[in-house]
């Protein structure tokens, strides 16, 4: 039983983890299951073997030792190969989904930093710098939304985009109950960091002092 | 007797070995699931944070262009320093170790260069990235 318990919690915990494993794990629960009704119903069967055959019995209490030795080695086994898994994938899952965001999140990065820079230089600079009153206020206007977006929000609005790109791109990544359903919401939401960029490229463009050439990372 | 202890250990041997492997195999994927999560979240905000100051130093540059004498020359240093500092991170590299020393340098310069420019330029989640840039594995 004490292995039974063990193997619960940690598939129980995988599960969580994963959902990949659902197939795996709901067959070892199963198996779990078989157990616990061998054992419970252990009294019953044991009464009824007695009179009739006691070799029998034993053989079959055997192979319940063995497959309850079987599970528990199994389980403990699990475990400890589960964390040592999770340990040597954690470093080439993290430098993937850095590499998938930071870009972005630069971009974005440039959005607010232009944006915040114009918006604090001294008057007489940011009328040399955008000539007409009407893209300073654009621009001031620009500022005012992006700095009410913290930088959680902005993250939040790229996992939208990231994930509904995800989705379109591969169906099989429609995971989520949201998957299918939120799909079409989030459409509407692709692109809202870019949209900033796109902004703030118009902007730059129509004002010839400010250099045109947007920082990129290499 | 011997033979049916051996291969009890054996066999013992051979179960833990066997859910070793599939705990592995599922921890392999289930950890790159888990750790992709938080790159994606950290490289954001590193981008996010290296962008900032890239746009920033755009702004300045483009006004030194048009007015030179606009920043006091030590302000126009730092901003050159900080020009090189971006320059040379390396964005797609989070392993790199000199990562963290740029990064340390940069917001270091950036508070100096908003206190002598006499401007408050932050935003809500730039002092907090601090915090996640510094979780490596």
């Amino acid at each position: 039983m004490e292995g039974g318990r063990i193997a619960e919690e940690i598939y129980a915990e995988s599960l969580q983890l994963s959902k990949l494993e659902l197939t795996s794990t709901g067959a070892a629960e199963q198996e779990n299951k078989l157990n616990d009704c061998d054992d419970s119903d252990f009294g019953l069967d044991g009464s009824v073997w007695d009179d009739s055959d006691d070799k029998l019995e034993r053989s079959s209490d055997l192979n319940r030792e063995w497959q309850r030795r079987h599970d528990q080695f199994h389980t403990i086994g699990y475990r400890d190969g589960l964390i040592a898994g999770k340990e040597a994938s954690a470093q080439e899952g993290f430098n993937i989904g850095f590499k998938q965001s930071v870009h972005a999140g630069f971009n974005w990065g440039v959005v607010r930093g232009v944006a915040s820079a114009f918006a604090y230089l001294p008057d007489k600079l940011k009328e040399r710098l955008v000539e007409t009153l009407e893209r300073r206020d654009e621009f001031q206007q620009l500022h005012e939304s992006v700095h009410s977006l913290s930088t959680t929000d902005a993250l939040r609005l790229f996992h939208e985009d990231f994930k509904a790109q995800e989705a379109s791109g591969q169906s099989e990544h429609v995971e989520d109950s949201c998957g299918i359903a939120g799909l079409q919401e989030q459409a509407s939401h692709v692109s809202h960091l870019t949209n900033y960029s796109g902004k703030l490229e118009s902007l730059i463009h129509d004002s010839p002092s400010i250099d045109s050439h947007l920082p990129e990372p290499k | 007797m011997d033979d049916l202890f051996d291969s009890s250990l054996n066999l013992e041997e051979t179960h833990f070995k066997e859910g070793y492997d599939e705990g592995y195999k599922d921890g392999l994927i289930a950890g790159k699931d888990e750790a992709k999560e938080v790159g994606l979240k950290v490289g954001f905000e590193v981008g996010e944070e290296l962008g900032f100051y890239s746009g920033c130093l755009h702004i300045w540059t483009s006004a030194i262009r048009l007015d030179p004498n606009c920043f006091s020359s030590r302000a126009k240093t730092t901003i050159n320093q900080m020009q090189d500092l971006v320059h040379k991170y390396p964005l797609m590299d989070p392993e790199d170790l000199q990562v963290q020393a740029i990064m340390d340098s940069l917001r270091l310069k950036f508070k100096m260069l908003c206190s002598s420019l006499h401007v408050k330029l932050d935003y809500s989640g730039y002092p907090n990235s601090s915090e996640a840039t510094s979780i490596q594995f």
